[in-house]
C-alpha cells in the first residue's frame, strides 16, 4: 500500500513534469514517453491509526482553488501538493514560496486578512504569533497520539493545532580525513566527554601556539548546540516547575559553560578567536569535529560536497544520562481558523494526507534530516540509511523539547558565552544576567515548558 | 515704480498650487505623522502586532527605559560612536575637499567621483566586505599589517573597527559638501587677504574656515541624525556582540521591535532618541551661534 502511493507521488510529479517540458521546448521523445505515464491514484485508505479515505470526495467536486504558504523548500513542497491533486484534480493549491527572514511578518499578516493562505508552514519558535489564526486539527487527539510521537506537548485545551512530523537535534560531525590523518578510528569514536577531549586534541594542529586546525570549534553556536541541551545530561531542565521561570543560572549550565572554557584554555583543542563560525570552520576545512543540528547533513552534502564527513551520537559525562539532548520538532502543517469553510476543509484534508501518508513523511523528514516522529518509522531502511538520523535511532527516545521557547533564551544565552568567551565576564554573573534578562523579557508571554511531559520525567 | 503684482498669476496656478500642496500633506500625514502617533500610542502599551497583544501600561515601557542599564550603555557607546565618525567625517572631509580644491590638483572630477562612491555603495554591502576583511583568519586587513587581531569579536577593537568603516563609507559625503562650500566661497574675501600678505595657513584658519561654517553645521547636524540612527553595520558585522559591545541605541530598538517583537518597548525607545536627537541637534546650533 505504501509503495502504491508513493508511486502515485512519483507518477504526478512525472506526469506534471513532462506537460511543463511539452510546454517549454515542444515534445521529444522522452517527454513523450513520460506523457504516456498514467498517475496510479490510490482508491483505498492508506495510514497507520490516522487514516486517509482519497475515495472522499471534495467540495462536493467542485473546484476549489487554496494557498499553500511555506519558506524555502518549494520542490519538496511541490511533490506532496502533486500526489494530493492527482486524488482530487478538482483542487488546486498554489505554492507560494517565501524568503524565511520575510515569512514570519507577512504571515501573520496575511492569516489576520480575509485572503490569508488556508494551509501554512509552521515553525514553532513562532508559536505565540501563530497560535491564535490556526484552528485546532480535524483529527481525533488520540489517533495522533496512537501514530505520533510528541503529541501529548501540543494539546492546548485538549486540542491539537499542529504537531511535529520530525525530530531534530544536535550531534557530533567529524571530517573522516582528519580522523584518518591523526590515526584514528572507528573504535576511537568517544562515548563521554572526557574521551572527546582526548580525541580532539589529537585532531588539533597547532604552529607554535596558533591553530592551524581545530580539533573541536564551537564557535558562534555554543548556546544552540551545548547550553541549550547538554544541562539535561546533568539532570537539570531549562525551566523550573512551574515550567515558567527559567534555570538557566543553574550548576548543570555552570558546569556545561566552565567546560566549554577549559575545552579551548585549558585543554587547547580550539579558540574562540579560530573559525569565526563552528559550521562553516567544518566546512571550510579548518576544523575537525562540530556539534549541529539535523539540518547540516544537507548543509554538507550541498554546500561542502568535497568534505568526507562522519557522524557520532552525541557524548554524555556518564554514560547514562537524564537525557542526551534537546530537541526541537519541525511542525507540520498550519489551518487557518479565518480561511473560508469550503478552504478549510481541504486544508484539514490535506494536513491529513500528509500525515498518513508514509512516503510524504519519509520525503520530508530525509529533505528536513529529523527522525520521524511517526512510530511507525523509527525503524525505515530509507531513514537509517541516513547516518545523521541513524545515529540517533537508539536513544531518540532520550531526548527532551522543552517547548517553542521564546527566542530570549537563546540570544540571552549566546550574550553570556560571548561575555565569558570575550568580555572576561565570570561564568556566575553571566549567568545570572541572562537569567535576569530571559525573566524580563518572557513576562509576558504565554510560553509554558513541556518539560515535564518528557517520558522520563523525574 | 513697480506694479504690484499677485504672486500667484492665474487660476490655473492657484490649482496646480493647491494640488501640489494637498499631495505633500496628504502624503506626509500618511506617511509620517499617523505612523508616529500610532507609534507614540503604543509607546504606552505593551504592543505584538504579530500576535495581536495591545494592552495599556501608562508609562511603564518608559521607566524601563530609563532604569535599563543596556539603553545606557548603548547610549555611551552612540555618543562615542558618533563623535569619532562625525570629528573624522569633518576633518577627512575638509581636508580632502581642500586639497582637491586647490590649484596643484588635476583631475578633480575624477577624485571627487572616487571619493564619493563609497557613501552610494549600500551600507549592507560594505559592511559584509568590512565584515570579511575583518576575519581573523582569511581577512586583508591581518595579513596586510601582519596582525592577528580578532576585530570584531574583541571589546577593545569591535566598535573602532565598525567605526572605521562607517567613516571610510561616509567621509565621501563631506568632502562633496566642503567641495560645493568652497567652491561658492566669495572670491573678494580671499584676494584681499592675498593682498594684505595672509599665507595659506592663514587665509585658511581666518577666511575660508569661518566662511564655511554653514557647510560644517550642515555636515555636523546630518551627521549627528545619521548616526544616532545608525545599526546596519552593527547588525551586519556583529549583532551587538561580543556580549553587548558594541550595542548602539537604534540597534536595541531594532532588537526589541524585529526579533522581540516588542513593538511598545520599541516605541518607547524610539521617542526617547527621538528627544535626544533633537536636543543633540538644538545643541550643535547653540554652539555655532546659529540658532536663528
Amino acid at each position: 500500500m505504501k509503495k502504491r502511493v508513493f508511486a502515485a507521488v512519483v507518477a504526478a510529479a512525472m506526469v506534471v513534469t513532462a506537460f511543463t517540458g511539452c510546454g517549454s521546448t515542444g515534445s521529444s521523445a522522452g517527454s513523450d514517453s513520460k506523457s504516456e505515464a498514467k498517475a496510479e491514484v490510490p482508491t483505498e485508505p492508506f495510514g497507520d491509526t490516522v487514516k486517509y479515505d482519497p475515495s472522499v470526495e471534495l467540495n462536493d467536486g467542485k473546484d476549489i482553488t487554496v494557498e499553500l504558504w511555506e519558506w524555502g523548500s518549494d520542490e519538496l513542497f511541490q511533490q506532496i501538493i502533486d500526489g494530493y491533486t492527482a486524488i482530487h484534480p478538482n483542487v488546486t493549491i498554489n505554492l507560494v514560496d517565501n524568503p524565511w527572514e520575510d515569512y514570519w511578518t507577512k504571515l501573520p499578516l496575511a492569516l489576520d486578512g480575509n485572503n490569508g493562505p488556508a494551509i501554512f508552514n509552521v515553525h514553532n519558535s513562532y508559536h505565540e504569533n501563530l497560535i491564535n489564526y490556526m484552528a485546532p486539527l480535524d483529527i481525533p487527539t488520540e489517533d495522533l497520539e496512537a501514530d505520533f510521537n510528541g503529541v501529548s506537548a501540543h494539546v492546548i485545551d485538549g486540542k491539537v493545532y499542529y504537531i511535529d512530523y520530525g525530530m531534530m537535534t544536535g550531534s557530533v560531525y567529524y571530517n573522516k580525513d582528519m580522523w584518518e590523518k591523526a590515526g584514528l578510528t572507528d573504535d576511537d569514536i568517544p562515548k563521554t566527554w572526557d574521551e572527546m577531549i582526548e580525541v580532539a586534541k589529537k585532531l588539533t594542529i597547532k604552529d607554535g601556539d596558533k591553530i592551524v586546525q581545530a580539533g573541536l570549534n564551537f564557535n558562534d553556536d555554543f548556546h544552540q548546540n551545548y547550553l541549550l541541551g547538554l544541562n539535561y545530561q546533568l539532570g537539570e531542565n531549562l525551566f523550573k516547575e512551574d515550567g515558567v521561570t527559567p534555570n538557566v543560572n543553574s550548576d548543570a549550565m555552570k558546569k556545561v559553560m566552565q567546560m566549554l572554557v577549559d575545552m579551548y584554555d585549558v585543554d587547547g583543542i580550539g579558540s574562540k578567536d579560530f573559525g569565526e563560525k563552528a559550521a562553516d570552520s567544518f566546512g571550510q576545512g579548518q576544523s575537525a569535529m562540530v556539534i549541529q543540528w539535523g539540518h547540516y547533513y544537507n548543509t554538507l552534502k550541498t554546500t561542502w560536497s568535497n568534505i568526507d564527513f562522519g557522524v557520532f551520537e552525541i557524548p554524555t559525562f556518564d554514560g547514562e544520562p537524564y537525557a542526551y539532548n534537546r530537541y526541537n520538532g519541525e511542525s507540520t502543517f498550519g489551518v487557518n481558523k479565518n480561511a473560508p469553510a469550503d478552504q478549510q476543509a481541504v486544508a484539514q484534508d490535506f494536513v491529513k494526507y500528509f500525515l498518513a501518508n508514509d512516503d510524504a513523511q519519509i520525503a520530508f523528514n530525509l529533505a528536513m534530516s529529523t527522525f520521524p516522529a511517526k512510530k511507525s518509522l523509527a525503524d525505515n531502511e530509507k531513514i537509517l540509511e541516513n547516518p545523521s538520523l541513524k545515529v540517533l535511532s537508539e536513544h531518540i527516545d532520550h531526548y527532551i523539547w522543552p517547548g517553542p521557547m521564546p527566542a530570549t533564551v537563546e540570544t540571552s544565552l549566546k550574550k553570556a558565552g560571548e561575555d565569558v568567551f570575550f568580555n572576561g565576564v565570570d561564568i556566575d554573573t553571566a549567568l545570572d544576567e541572562a537569567e535576569a534578562n530571559i525573566t524580563k523579557d518572557m513576562k509576558n508571554s504565554t510560553f509554558k515548558s513541556v518539560e515535564n511531559l518528557y517520558e522520563y520525567a523525574k | 515704480m513697480f506694479k504690484k503684482t499677485n504672486p500667484l498669476q492665474s487660476k490655473s496656478e492657484i490649482i496646480l498650487r493647491n494640488i501640489v500642496v494637498l499631495a505633500m500633506v496628504i502624503f506626509f500625514t500618511v506617511f509620517l505623522i499617523v505612523p508616529i502617533g500610532i507609534a507614540f500610542a503604543g509607546s504606552f502599551h505593551e504592543w505584538n502586532p504579530l500576535s495581536g497583544t495591545y494592552r495599556f501600561l501608562g508609562l511603564e515601557n518608559y521607566k524601563e527605559v530609563f532604569t535599563s542599564a543596556l539603553f545606557g550603555k548603548s547610549m555611551l557607546n552612540t555618543v562615542i560612536f558618533s563623535a569619532v565618525v562625525i570629528f573624522f567625517r569633518v576633518g577627512l572631509g575638509l581636508g580632502i575637499a581642500y586639497a582637491i580644491y586647490s590649484t596643484l590638483i588635476k583631475y578633480k572630477s575624477f577624485f571627487r567621483a572616487v571619493y564619493y562612491m563609497p557613501v552610494v555603495t549600500p551600507m549592507v554591502a560594505v559592511a559584509f566586505v568590512w565584515k570579511f576583511m575583518y576575519n581573523p583568519q582569511i581577512g586583508t586587513i591581518n595579513q596586510i599589517f601582519g596582525l592577528d587581531v580578532n576585530w570584531l569579536m574583541n571589546p577593545k577593537t569591535a566598535l573602532l573597527a565598525i567605526m572605521i568603516m562607517t567613516i571610510w563609507k561616509d567621509f565621501g559625503y563631506a568632502v562633496v559638501m566642503y567641495m560645493a562650500g568652497l567652491y561658492s566661497l566669495p572670491t573678494d574675501a580671499l584676494e584681499a587677504a592675498k593682498v594684505d600678505g595672509a599665507n595659506a595657513w592663514q587665509t585658511f584658519r581666518y577666511i575660508t574656515l569661518p566662511l564655511l561654517k554653514p557647510m560644517t553645521l550642515f555636515v555636523i547636524i546630518t551627521s549627528i541624525i545619521s548616526y544616532l540612527q545608525a545599526y546596519v553595520q552593527i547588525l551586519i558585522m556583529t549583532e551587538g556582540g561580543p556580549g553587548t559591545a558594541t550595542y548602539l541605541a537604534s540597534y536595541i530598538i531594532y532588537d526589541e521591535a524585529f526579533v522581540k517583537y516588542n513593538f511598545g518597548y520599541a516605541s518607547a525607545l524610539s521617542f526617547v532618541l527621538f528627544v535626544i536627537t533633537a536636543v543633540f541637534t538644538w545643541l550643535s546650533f547653540r554652539v555655532s551661534g546659529t540658532e536663528d
